[in-house]
């Protein structure tokens, strides 16, 4: 074992017979690839679960707005109520069913701040609670009480500051979705983190292959290997061994915890040395690398909730919300989420974003710059991944996939999913 | 050159024949640029910025980010786009990031410095 293997191994066994229900046997990808399946998983899936949908910083005052696009799922509005509550509403117009909120592109999201949204058709408007009120020349129609129109509203709900919708008609409450484990992060400081870096992708391939493929720690020498080493049997004694992680399930949502180097102490004047074409004199002068900032900013205290599995030299808690969305709190207080929109059967979008304490001064801007592009420099490797594994399983010349203790949480999310679509299949409901 | 005015902070003024291309206020606009690069040409720059970059941020470091007089932000936004080709100098050997091909992220939120 290399140095860092020896310092980060655990002893510990394998996690997978931990959960007897996930079995160890091959998988199949028919969920990734069937149009049927597909076609279902939208239904019992993205129309009945709770779906984070942005954050409270996008809606700071009452009349704050954003819309949502949600391929397959409509278009939302989400506004901030005079309640101080945030509200979503399915963005159709009682009228003659015009998407009432949109600018310049009727395809494209938009935000803004406003009293009342009024239908660029015909001039209906809306309250902030997504009612009529006013209806143009009103004495036109017939019988119409106008007191009982309005944009459908979608439940909606927010949880450390997360903005989450619901387009069931009967949902469950959010906390219950949530769960005790998560309902424990709730004190994270989140609303601290108001420097933000977003990104958004498509990738060509099935949603659930882009999230196995950020769920494991077996491809980084490989996908990665020249952010670790140009040489890949190098690459491989650089990693962390397999027992240094720390998974845990609590249906349908899961977590995987992750080991990372402790920052670099603070530079002595001169101790930099002279310029090199060398990634890690590059990491030592902004300081900051692929685990975070250097100079790590006091954000308070920490939720006890975070690194449960104790692992040495903790660098990140990634969790998993069912069905399609993930934050990853990081030891060095900052945090990614990351998330995955189906639009077909083969593709979807990815969105990632980045937030960071304010930086006090251009040496932390500089180190929060070099973490966000590292991130995305990876992301997209992960990315042109998925592509091509959906175009080779799609040809369905193998059936029967072999997924190793590391991979036990693409096995679980594959699982839930499956499990949604048969549970609602068989409910009859529709 | 001799007798132009910089734009950039005076001490930094040797990094001028890299403000027109290097000092972009958006990450989109950097990373357009740095596809447009040869890696050659991504060295060039790396290598003349790079010795200067310590002194940079200590330069930086002692004004009020939030009020940044404009040669002071051609200067950090210098530094910006030496952090987008650190890895294609360092890492990839090529302005692209390799393996990633078409794969390609929008930038839809940044920082307003
Ligand atoms: S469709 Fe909205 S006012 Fe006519
Ligand atoms: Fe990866």
């Amino acid at each position: 074992m290399t140095g860092i293997q020896e310092r980060l191994a655990t002893g510990k066994g394998k996690f997978t017979p931990l959960y007897p229900e996930l079995g160890t046997g091959p998988v199949s990808y028919e969920d990734s690839i069937s149009q049927e399946f597909f076609e279902a998983e939208r239904d019992a899936v993205f129309r009945r679960s709770w779906l984070k949908v942005g954050r409270v910083e996008q809606v700071p005052r009452t009349g704050s707005y954003f819309t949502r696009d949600l391929p397959g799922l409509g278009s939302i509005v989400v506004v901030r109520q005079a309640d101080g509550s945030v509200a979503a509403f399915h963005n159709v117009c009682a009228h003659r069913g015009n998407k009432v909120v949109w600018q310049e592109h009727p395809g494209e999201e938009t935000k803004g701040f406003c009293r009342e949204f009024s239908c660029k058709y015909h001039g209906w408007r809306y309250g902030l609670d997504g009612r009529v009120t006013h209806v143009t020349n009103e004495e036109q129609f017939f019988g119409l009480d106008k007191s009982a129109l309005g944009m459908p509203r979608v439940h909606c709900d927010t949880w450390a500051g997360f903005i989450f919708v619901n387009f069931a008609r009967d949902a469950e409450p959010l906390s219950g979705f949530l769960g005790d484990r998560m309902l424990e992060l709730e004190s994270y400081p989140f609303g601290e983190m108001t420097q933000h870096f977003g990104y958004k992708t498509r990738i060509k391939g099935n949603w659930k292959l882009s999230i196995d493929a950020v769920l494991e720690w077996y491809h980084p020498p490989y996908v990665h290997g020249r952010f670790i080493d140009p040489d890949v049997s190098k690459a491989e004694k650089l990693v962390p061994p397999v027992d240094a992680y720390h998974y845990d399930i609590f249906e349908p949502h899961m977590l995987t915890s992750v080991p990372g180097p402790p920052p670099l102490p603070p530079r002595e004047p001169g101790a930099l040395g002279p310029a090199r074409r060398d990634q890690k004199w590059v990491y030592r002068l902004f300081r900051a690398g692929l685990f975070g900032p250097d100079d790590v900013p006091d954000v308070g205290p920490l939720p006890a909730a975070l690194n449960k599995g104790r692992i040495n030299s903790w660098g990140n808690d990634s969790f998993w919300l069912f069905p399609n969305f993930s934050f990853q709190i990081w030891a060095r207080n900052f945090y990614i989420t990351y998330q995955y929109w189906p639009e077909s059967l083969d593709s979807h979008t990815y969105e990632l974003d980045i937030y960071f304490p304010p930086p006090r001064n251009a040496q932390e801007r500089l180190a929060q710059e070099l973490v966000a592009d590292s991130t995305i420099e990876f992301a997209m490797q992960d990315s042109n991944t998925v592509e091509a594994t959906h175009s080779a399983l799609a040809t369905r010349a193998n059936g029967k996939f072999h997924l190793s203790d590391q991979e036990l949480l693409i096995r679980n999310f594959h699982k839930v999913i499956r499990d949604a679509v048969a549970a609602h299949q068989s409910s009859g409901e529709r | 050159m001799t007798n132009q005015a910089t734009t950039l902070p005076e001490s930094f003024r040797e990094l001028e024949p890299y403000v027109a291309d290097w000092a972009l206020p958006t990450r989109q606009e950097r990373y357009d640029m740095r596809l447009s690069k040869t890696i050659d040409e991504l060295g060039e720059f790396y290598d003349a910025i790079a010795p200067r970059a310590e002194e940079a941020i200590g330069y930086l470091n002692e004004l009020d980010l939030n009020d940044l007089p404009d040669d002071a932000t051609r200067l950090l936004h210098l530094l910006y786009s030496m952090v987008l080709v650190s890895y294609p100098v360092n890492v990839f050997k090529q302005p692209r990031i390799p393996d990633s091909g078409a794969a390609f992220f929008d930038t839809v939120a940044e920082p307003s410095v």
